[in-house]
């Protein structure tokens, strides 16, 4: 392969000019003929008996075309614990739980229709705190749970509310806490929090009068939805066919199956017509899916030279009322369980917890923000309380080749460089332990690792084929919902094949009748497992190029080459272009040879083993680590408590960076997205009612552009993965996952007060300061001298 | 929203007025901002909108005789804010009006629509207490003025009788010249309801000053600490502390999901501090 022409650059987004003038089609863009409307029944209980639901009325009401409720739709579906029914059946388990839905020929006419759907209802005490849920003799959510069919690796423990617990145990953590020096126990909490894409979830659906299902559906994963359908409704596979259009972001919110079986219960009861089920901003909040909620013990004992030896991580997970996709969140937790460090003595736990709260499910970071909240700050806990530099003390417990994880995989020498990451991000904002300190300002740091969290086998196929004019067209059912992969599946292409990235052309919006398959666009999986199947396809292609050219010029395949869009024979100065090859070669006599020029390949990570039921011990439970952190740079109101974020400086060790533009917009996206969790947003749910109370966006709030920092940075290590495509590594959701705690960190820096609740509001700082200050003038008054005036910041004495 | 929704368009207050005698349920339109929002909410549920956008009358922002400024009731926010005589004599209306929503928003979005919402956070309406704006309304009884101190009633209403519209707010000329800040907090820093929003000013080249503090979010309409006020124009900028305490005191804040009953009360004197020494800031050369 010449030198690199394609990667490494900063391509162009292959997508941005059809975006940017809005050529580009969403799903709710689509026109269909006759569109039904749908409004759907939801439970205004978060936990009840469903007694009966009586459908008549509504189905006589004017314009209404189909009415669908519970028990006519029977099956279960759920990614990998098959827990939840299109609509509540004998019981719903939260303020939202689908109970009925109503086509009709109008929105207004489907919602006239709705309000006629009669539910009777006997309330049943709900459960929403995590601690509640594990109780004895707590309420259960899902009584059934021993009779759920589920992946063997998730272990629902029948009878109780826990859907999934995944136990850690290394080495001997009670010895190692005995021998410890000092000990330290903190709790930290995170809330449910929402994904907020710009476009809600909607999903179109038609049963054709031959009973075939067709779904156009705003979604990140087309062919997981049509196997959920099949699950969902015992159809076959080769009768329903899904098409994912350009979508308006996911965040893990759009992952594995949402609105899609209320759409096709409801078509399958008008054949012939579209039926369409759309949410508005306010439903998106509570009735699509959040990101779960998190409690996190922590114990951490360390020796006489600063070493943790002893580590205790006790994960609750808050999964609200269906655990479908959650339960591989609390799995996925459990073996990152200890971060970016090495401790040979671990003993952790992850539990997810059913309760009445709405469905939690995929967030961009699968869990690790919400882990690396409790562990990054937990290291700082311990570092300043050893007195040891922050900075220091990671790098003396980082990870790296030769030590192993917290299941025991001992990393190699491409597992990539999180002490580099550590040193490289405080030295950009200026961690020197020396440095002048300004009060109320501070800088703070955090490391971040994830491993893309999927099934063993999950795999990417991609087909690439030739137009008459050499055009490369590759075929992926990988979504594109922000990311750039579309470009960066240009750019390996264009890079294998040593044609102009111009001409490739990315067919980025899959038919699962007509694409190659993917499991599902998460994970930050794409740009390495369809990277590459794509670089496999196309020495596939290179091969039936160099072989039709070798008998059109006559020469053997080996003595020729692939360069600029032709293939050449050096020796004899002929070459033919692309164009005269990639339909077949014609001869001056007339005669032709090869044919269209066209590969599909696969890729399926090897060697993936699962992990021990008991223990979760295992050389290789995932395919691939990335490491990063981040370093921030903090100013703290002392009056009011508010924070600014000055300066977030970012580094991942990324294994090649295939577009510098691109890596970058994912990173400062992340980091901005980690402001939000970090500093602002929370769905809280009423503890009497079980409702949402703040969700709309006046009341949640998610950061715009004022509250970017004024300062972004990224850096990037490049440690070549050994099986990713050219080195490549994922980063998609790394770059969110540090960013609150790094904040937390700095806070501390800047003022000493340690917030261990998300969001870092203003008001919790200014309690925290407050108490802090009430404290040092009681310690100064028992002293018997007055307390110092604290500096201020900003501040009018 | 109901799809059978009656909407009209009249070119003249009169007619505008006839349209409501006729339909009771219905609800006078201008920007839609807030009203909108609560029809697709159900919290509203009007028989008929009456747009009065069309009407010239209320488009205009002029000076008046006396040299005090009419903003028509139909005068986007954005006009407000960059008109230059609001700029020159009320700068700090113009301050106040650009926090509130975006850019775009403020475009549609009116002075009139603003506090007739009667929301207790409307960033708009400190400005137009501590200015002692006069509200011009008329009703088929007639025109009629009302203090801008006695124009909210609490929470989303206000003194205006039912099938009365707005149909400028009036500027005194006795208001030009206040210099000052509307210091607000939020949860983040644009596009966000006020947690607490402290207007301070004072009156350039009189002596001496008048002082004016007025207070949004923190009690069941914005307010007038008149009493930190009085205190500031008998003792001076150096009695800021204690008026931040009589401010605090005039407050009367509910805890929501913005922030807690406390922590609004306390920053009211914090911001109450803030402003009085900014103006002192501003003032040296």
């Amino acid at each position: 392969m010449s030198a690199p022409r394609a990667v490494g650059r900063e391509v162009e987004r292959v997508d941005g000019v059809e975006k940017v003038t809005g050529a580009a089609r969403y799903t709710a863009d689509l026109k269909f003929p006759r569109l039904l409307h749908v409004a759907v029944v939801r439970s205004p209980h978060p936990h009840a008996r469903v007694l009966g639901v009586r459908t008549e009325r509504a189905a006589r009401a004017a314009g209404v075309r189909a009415v669908a409720s519970g028990r006519d739709f029977p099956l279960h579906t759920g990614i990998y614990l098959k827990d939840q029914t299109v609509f509540a059946t004998d019981r719903v388990r939260f303020v939202g739980d689908p109970v009925a839905a109503v086509a009709a020929e109008t929105p207004e006419e489907a919602a006239a229709g709705a309000a006629l759907v009669e539910v009777d209802y006997e309330p049943l005490r709900p459960i929403f705190d995590v601690e509640e849920g594990i109780a004895d003799g707590a309420p259960l959510v899902h009584p059934d749970l021993g009779r759920y069919e589920v992946v063997p690796w998730i272990q629902p423990k029948a009878g109780t509310n826990v859907c999934n617990h995944l136990k850690i145990r290394k080495g001997d953590y009670e010895g190692a806490l005995r021998r410890s020096s000092r000990v330290f126990e903190n709790v930290f909490r995170v809330p449910q929090v929402q994904h907020v894409p710009l476009e809600p979830h909607v999903s179109v659906a038609r049963v054709d009068l031959a009973g075939k299902v067709e779904v156009h559906t705003s979604a990140q994963s087309p062919f997981t939805v049509r196997h959920l359908l099949c699950a969902c409704f015992g159809l076959s596979h080769g009768d329903v066919r899904v098409h994912v259009p350009y979508v308006g972001g996911g965040f893990g919110g759009k992952a594995g199956i949402n609105l899609e079986p209320i759409a096709v219960a409801l078509a399958k009861r008008c054949p012939g017509r579209w039926v369409r089920v759309m949410v508005d901003r306010h439903e998106e909040f509570f009735a699509t899916v959040v990101r779960q909620g998190l409690t996190a013990t922590l114990v951490t004992g360390v020796d006489r030279h600063g070493k943790v030896q002893a580590q205790k991580m006790h994960y609750l997970w808050n999964c609200g009322a269906y655990g479908g996709y959650g339960v591989n969140i609390v799995r996925a937790a459990g073996y990152t369980c200890g971060g970016a460090y090495e401790f040979p003595n671990v003993w952790g736990d992850s539990i997810g917890v059913y309760t009445n709260r709405p469905v939690g499910s995929a967030y961009r970071g699968f869990g690790m923000q919400e882990i690396h909240w409790a562990l990054e700050q937990q290291m700082d806990f311990v570092a300043c309380e050893l007195g040891i530099d922050p900075v220091e003390f990671r790098l003396l417990n980082a990870l790296g080749a030769g030590k192993a994880t917290v299941t025991g995989q001992v990393l190699d020498e491409d597992a990539g460089r999180v002490d580099l990451c550590i040193r490289k991000v405080a030295a950009e904002v200026g961690m020197d332990p020396a440095r002048q300190r300004r009060p109320y300002s501070g800088k703070g740091i955090a490391c971040a690792v994830k491993a893309p969290a999927m099934p063993n086998d999950a795999a990417s196929s991609v087909v690439m084929k030739f137009a008459e004019d050499a055009t490369l067209e590759v075929l992926i059912s990988g979504i594109d919902y922000g990311q750039g992969l579309m470009t960066v599946a240009a750019q390996f292409a264009a890079e294998a094949l040593d044609v102009p990235v111009e001409t490739v052309r990315v067919r980025g919006c899959p038919d699962t009748d007509l694409s190659p398959y993917d499991w599902q666009t998460v994970a930050s999986r794409q740009t390495w497992a369809t990277g590459n199947a794509i670089l496999r396809a196309a020495e596939e292609i290179r091969r039936q190029l160099l072989a039709t050219a070798a008998e059109a010029l006559g020469v053997p395949p080996g003595e020729l080459a692939l360069a600029r869009g032709t293939v050449a024979h050096a020796a004899s100065g002929r070459s033919i272009p692309l164009a005269r090859l990639v339909m077949g070669y014609q001869f001056p006599d007339g005669h032709a040879i090869g044919g269209p020029v066209s590969a599909s390949a696969s890729y399926l990570p090897e060697g993936l083993l699962f992990l021990d039921p008991e223990t979760s011990q295992s050389a290789k439970p995932v395919a691939k680590w990335t490491f990063g952190a981040q370093a921030v740079e903090v100013s703290v109101d002392r009056e009011t408590g508010q924070v600014t974020v000055e300066k977030v400086s970012a580094c991942y060790d990324v294994g090649h960076v295939i577009n510098p533009g691109l890596i970058r917009g994912q990173t400062y996206g992340g980091i901005v997205q980690g402001l939000g969790t970090g500093t602002m947003e929370e769905l809280i749910v009423d503890t009497t009612t079980g409702r949402a109370v703040n969700a709309s966006l006046m009341d949640y709030k998610i950061p715009s552009f004022e509250d970017v920092p004024a300062v972004l940075t990224a850096e990037f290590v490049e440690t070549p993965q050994r099986d990713g495509p050219m080195g490549a590594r994922g980063i998609g959701e790394h770059t969110m996952i540090p960013t609150p705690a790094a904040i937390a960190n700095a806070l501390f820096d800047a003022c000493g007060v340690r917030i261990h609740d998300l969001p870092i509001t203003a008001e919790k700082v200014w309690r925290a300061l407050r108490e802090k200050e009430r404290g040092e003038r009681e310690r100064a008054g028992a002293a018997g001298v007055p307390a110092a005036a604290p500096a201020a910041s900003g501040a009018i004495a | 929203m109901p799809s059978d929704l009656d909407y009209r368009s009249p070119s003249t207050v009169d007619h505008a007025l006839a349209l409501m005698s006729e339909a009771p349920g219905g609800a006078f339109l201008l920007g839609g901002t807030d009203l909108l929002p609560q029809m697709r909410t159900g919290r509203r549920a009007p028989s008929v909108l009456v747009d009065l956008k069309r009407i010239a009358e209320l488009r205009e922002i002029r000076e008046t005789a006396d040299g005090g400024l009419s903003i028509g009731a139909a005068v986007p926010l954005a006009d407000v804010e960059t008109h230059p005589l609001v700029r020159a004599r009320y700068a700090l209306l113009a301050e106040c009006v650009s926090t509130v929503g975006a850019w775009p928003l403020r475009q549609r979005a009116t002075l009139a629509g603003n506090i007739c919402n009667a929301s207790p956070a409307a960033d708009t309406a400190v400005a137009l207490l501590a200015f002692d704006a006069v509200v011009g309304a008329v009703s088929s009884e007639g025109r009629r003025t009302l203090p801008m101190s006695r124009f909210f009633t609490g929470p989303g209403r206000t003194a205006l009788r039912p099938g009365e519209l707005v149909t400028d707010v009036v500027l005194p000329a006795t208001s030009r010249g206040f210099a000052g800040s509307y210091l607000r907090l939020s949860r983040r820093k644009g596009m966000d309801l006020a947690t607490v929003g402290v207007l301070v000013g004072r009156s350039d080249g009189e002596l001496p000053p008048r002082y004016r503090i007025a207070l949004a979010a923190v009690a069941p309409t914005p307010i007038r600490a008149v009493a930190a006020e009085e205190l500031l124009e008998a003792r001076g900028p150096k009695a800021a502390a204690e008026a931040a305490e009589l401010a605090m005191d005039a407050c009367a804040p509910i805890t929501d999901l913005r922030g807690s009953a406390e922590y609004r009360r306390e920053m009211v004197g914090v911001l109450v501090r803030r402003g009085v020494a900014m103006l002192e800031r501003k003032a040296r050369p």
